[in-house]
């Protein structure tokens, strides 16, 4: 450890400000979901700005964080690149325009591994929110070679993997999905991101408690749809109209509040395989 | 036939073959490339650290095939006896709609031995199978917003300890006494283990 007094403190800290890493998978048959960024593309960023590991812990911020050096330090936000700071200097990050941003400190900050984790995952009591008066310190991570890593987020629409339960809603509903425009509802958080648009009726079948997955589009009996986050519960009896492709999350949930997400059904290999196979068996 | 549908582009759900979820989670997590496992009631998933080709496709086929005569996981099944207190705000609204003295719903509950059936719902919520069938009852018509970490409670035909506190559905029967459910190393429970409860206190 470079420093036992802190390096950071936290002067101010509004919204939904966590330490947040790449998560902690394999723990899903406990019911412990994977947690981690809501951006992970972001964090990386972030990190690699002031020469971390991808994955080191940083502060994710939705909201504002007004932090103070202690210490002369090095620190990097997602938007806008590395910074030092001289001893007594505040630093503010505002998640705006996005809906969330990513304070990382020069050497990742120092949190306890806690199930192969560092971040802060809420619905198990691991870790906690940020709060004003809490100090960070730096670990002594070091990734040497690390690249810039630039943020792309094209404004096009966030690609679905249908399904998998198109059953459980009527024939209209993945049409009125990849053809309206949504916004994001300000009830968001890390466990769901709900859509405020045109309601996704639902078929008489029944809710089935089945399992659950990370972008996940799952959708109440009153048709609101609400994107899993990373911390969902793993078994859930909503069914899924379709589920955000893995590479779209960061993307997805760094819309802001309020702003605006279309939706479009991408070609996949793994649907069309399976597709296939059931009417190769049809035909049998 | 195996068969599955994608869940996602790194994940596959498919029927529950008819094993323990301990075997099944034992055996899903040494697939190439398998990062997680969740175990249903009716259905598994399975979650990858890369997208799903073709190749892998067809691998999973086979591997979902085999499954139906996977071996149990090799490591011990855990027994644990919770000190239980039964004093629950729905005891005595459980005990009215059984018709049945609220001491002998007690005396029931902490009578029989339970299994963790499958986990979900919650970091660590187990589902515990083996409550006896003079104690079922349906879910709460009205799901309370919050059960207090340590709750007992019971629906259908099955009991579970809140690991936090949350909102929840079940009746709320009462509490175990100084167990920590979810510590530094995860839940206490784990899929597969044996639980019993121990009746202390007045009630």
């Amino acid at each position: 450890m470079t420093a036992a007094s802190g390096q950071l403190v936290v002067v101010r800290a509004l919204g939904l400000i966590t330490v947040q890493d790449l998560g902690r998978p394999g723990h899903m048959h406990e019911a412990v979901p994977p947690g981690g960024a809501l951006a992970i593309e972001r964090l990386v960023a972030a990190n690699r700005a002031v020469r971390n590991p991808n994955g080191a812990p940083a502060i994710e911020v939705l909201g504002q964080l007004i932090v103070r050096a202690v210490h002369a330090v090095e620190v990097a936000t997602d938007q806008h690149g590395t910074r030092t700071l001289a001893a007594g200097e505040d630093f503010t990050v505002t998640s705006e325009p996005n809906r969330v941003a990513y304070l990382a400190l020069r050497g990742g900050i120092d949190a306890p591994l806690v199930l192969g984790g560092r971040g802060a995952l809420l619905c198990a009591g691991i870790g906690g929110l940020v709060r004003a008066g809490q100090t960070f310190d730096a670990a002594d991570l070091d990734a040497k070679n690390a690249k810039p890593a630039p943020v792309h987020a094209p404004n096009s629409a966030i690609r679905l993997v249908a399904g998998p339960d198109r059953e459980a809603f009527l024939p209209e509903a993945l049409e009125r999905l990849t053809s309206s425009d949504y916004k994001i509802s300000p009830s968001s958080n890390r466990v769901g991101t709900r859509l405020d648009g045109p309601p996704l009726l639902r078929s008489d079948a029944p809710e089935i408690s089945r399992p659950m997955v990370i972008g996940a589009i799952e959708v109440p009996r009153d048709g609101t749809p609400i994107v899993l986050g990373p911390e969902h519960p793993t078994t859930g009896g909503y069914p899924i109209i379709a589920v955000v492709a893995r590479a779209e999350l960061g993307r997805l949930f760094s819309i802001r509040i309020g702003g605006a997400v279309r939706f479009t059904v991408a070609a996949t290999t793994t649907p069309a395989t399976a597709e296939t196979r059931r009417r190769a068996r049809a035909r049998r | 036939m195996a068969d599955w549908t994608p869940l996602g582009d790194r994940a596959i759900r498919f029927a529950r073959p008819e094993r323990s979820a301990r075997a099944i989670v034992h055996a899903v997590r040494a697939w190439p490339g398998v990062v997680d496992v969740v175990v249903a009631r009716g259905e598994v998933a399975a979650y990858f650290s890369a997208a799903i080709d073709r190749r892998r496709a067809r691998a999973i086929d086979d591997a979902i095939r085999a499954l139906a005569s996977a071996p149990d996981d090799p490591a011990p099944v855990h027994e644990h006896v919770l000190r239980a207190r039964y004093d629950g705000p729905d005891l005595a609204e459980v005990a009215r709609a059984l018709a049945m003295p609220v001491d002998e719903v007690c005396t029931r509950h902490a009578a029989a031995i339970y299994t963790v059936e499958t986990m979900g719902f919650a970091p660590g919520f187990a589902y515990l199978s083996g409550l006896d069938p003079a104690l079922e009852l349906p879910r709460r018509a009205t799901p309370r917003t919050r059960v207090a970490s340590g709750a007992i409670a019971i629906a259908g035909r099955q009991t579970a300890v809140y690991p936090f506190d949350s909102p929840g559905g079940w009746h709320w029967i009462g509490a175990v006494i100084d167990a920590a459910m979810f510590g530094a190393d995860g839940p206490l429970l784990q899929l597969g283990d044996r639980v019993r409860f121990a009746r202390c206190g007045v009630r």
